[in-house]
Formats: structure tokens, sequence, C-alpha cells
């Protein structure tokens, strides 16, 4: 399977949950574990690839390169903690892995 | 619809540029967004295959992601009942988070028969914003110069709506319990370290006592949730 066949059948699996109860079931009611189950993948699924997307940047760096994206992760942190906003976790950590970058030596 | 236009449109600028700098064609990171519609699985998605993730991996995550999809399916079939199975299929397509929103909104006030309009309309408003901010973010972002370091706006991007997902216990625990999976799991072949982070997540998440939380963790109440 190749980048274009695994987007397709997510496209086409995603689908077919779009249309799952519209055909079946329509008169179902979801059991309350599972909705609440359901509600819980997408911060699990956010801080799972934001754990691994981190480490990731970090991996093969150096300590004092690896601390340009930890800096910019702690801005990120500080910024969502004090405003509530996630879009400031890009607003603050973006431009501190810029200067954390320049300032470190590499 | 249009306040939440607001915040798809810098979300998919953020994918765009995100596939624009993937190990991925840009065209294919682009289609993502007809095909999947739906922000979080296309990130996933658009990250795993540029990792080398396995291809059943990557499937296996983006649609873990995307079970909300049913719930959504299941709160739009007693409105959908007697349309027309063509007018189902084609609204079946633009169902994501927002539409749903919009769409539930919109029988509420106006009544089935301008709801299906209401719903039709807002749905097929954002479907066009989503793909122009994708296809804007794909062609900005290959042109961008490599010390900004794009590659690390989906971490951040992640990052913040982990961390402004906190104050509530169940996504609390299951955003410590994924992570700490995560980073526990990153030697796992193919990837599949994310799933099994995100399957204890969840599990994690149970485990809090639901009252008072049960609102908070609504498929259809994430305050910061775009299409996704």
């Amino acid at each position: 399977m190749n980048a274009w066949t695994v987007i397709v059948a997510a496209g086409l699996g995603s689908y077919l949950f779009r249309l799952s109860m519209i055909v079946l079931f329509d008169r179902i009611t979801m059991p309350a574990r599972l909705q609440r189950a359901t509600g819980l993948v997408a911060p699990a699924a956010f801080a799972a690839m934001a754990a691994a997307g981190v480490a990731a940047a970090c991996g093969g760096l150096g300590i004092t390169q690896a601390a340009a994206p930890l800096a910019a992760v702690a801005a990120a942190v500080i910024a969502v903690l004090r405003t509530g906003s996630p879009q400031a976790a890009i607003l603050a950590g973006m431009p501190a892995l810029w200067i954390a970058t320049a300032l470190l030596p590499s | 619809m249009v306040p939440w236009l607001a915040g798809i449109v810098p979300f998919g600028l953020v994918i765009g540029v995100s596939a624009a700098q993937a190990d991925i064609p840009a065209l294919a990171g682009w289609l993502t967004g007809p095909l999947i519609y739906a922000g979080s699985s296309q990130l996933a998605t658009i990250g795993m295959l540029s990792a080398g993730a396995a291809p059943v991996a990557v499937v296996a995550v983006a649609l873990v992601i995307n079970v909300r999809l049913i719930f959504y399916s299941a709160r739009m079939a007693r409105p959908w009942r007697g349309t027309p199975w063509w007018w189902r299929l084609a609204a079946a397509y633009l169902l994501v988070d927002p539409s749903v929103a919009v769409g539930l909104d919109g029988y509420r006030r106006l009544g089935r028969g301008r709801g299906h309009a209401h719903y039709l309309g807002g749905a097929v408003l954002l479907w066009v914003c989503w793909l122009a901010a994708i296809g804007a973010g794909v062609t900005a972002g290959a042109g961008l110069p490599a010390w900004l370091h794009l590659q690390f706006v989906i971490p951040l991007y992640l990052v913040g709506q982990a961390i402004s997902r906190l104050a509530d216990p169940a996504p609390r625990r299951a955003i410590f319990a994924a992570a700490a999976v995560a980073l526990l799991a990153l030697s796992a072949p193919l990837q599949l370290g994310i799933a099994l982070a995100i399957a204890a997540g969840i599990a994690a998440g149970l485990t809090a006592r639901p009252a008072g939380s049960a609102q908070s963790i609504h498929p259809l109440q994430p305050s910061t949730e775009v299409p996704r």
C-alpha cells in the first residue's frame, strides 16, 4: 500500500463511519460508555501524537540542540495555560523555537 | 457557520503547510482534505506516512480518530429520515464537527424543511473553505525556507490541543496516559506506539468519574475542535 492507497482507504472508512447509523440504525442510541470513549479519542490522540512528534524532533540531536524544540514546547504550554487558547501554542512556540535555535550553539 | 470558519481556516493552512513539508507527494497531502475530511485524522495520516509508518497502522489510527463520526451519524439519522437516498449520501459526506453543530442548531430553530437547506448551505461553505485553506497552505508551505522549521508546527498544534483539554479529569487522565505510553513505546515497530497510546489514554480516561465531566467530553462540544 502506498500513500495514495492509504489515504483512499482512510477516506473510504471515514465515509462509511459517516453513513453507518444513517443507513443501518437510524433509531439506535449509543451506549453511554461508548459515547464517553468517543469523546476521549481526540485528547488521547492529540497527546500521543504530540509526545511522539516532540520526541522525534529531539531524536538524534545533542543536548544543546534538543533544548530548542523543548524550549518551544515549554513556551507553547505556558502560553496555552495562560490564555486558554490552543492556537497560542503555535503563536508562542514557533518564535521560541527560532530564537532558541539562533541562540544555542549548533 | 461563519464563526467556525475563523477557527478552521488557520487549521487548514497548518495541514497544508504540513503536507508540503512531509515526505509524501503534496497532492496526496491535499487529497486528505476531500477524501478524509477530518482535520485531526488528516494530520495523523500525513505525519505517520511521512514518518514511514506501516500503511495498516496509518489507516487504523486515522479511523480510530474518526470513530466519533459514527456518533454524529446517529445524531443526524432522525432529521434525515425520509429524505432521498442521494441526499443522505451527499449530506453524510459533509458530516464533521462544525457541520453537525450548525446543522442541529438549524433543525432546532427552523424545522426540518429549512433545516436541510441550512445544514447543506453551511456544510458546503465549510467544505469549500477547508479545501481552499489546505490548498493555500500546500502552495505557501512548499516555498518556505527550511530555517523556519515548519515541520514543528504539527507537534506544537497538538501540544496546544492537548494542554487546552486538561481542565476536566477524564481528558486529563487520557492525555497524561497517552503521552506517557507514546514516549515509552517510541521504539515500537511501524509507529504502532501511537495506536497503543491512544488506546491506553481512552482506557485511563474511562476510569475517571463521569459525573460533572460528561458535558465537557461530549463529542459535539469540543470547544476547540474544528473539522476533525
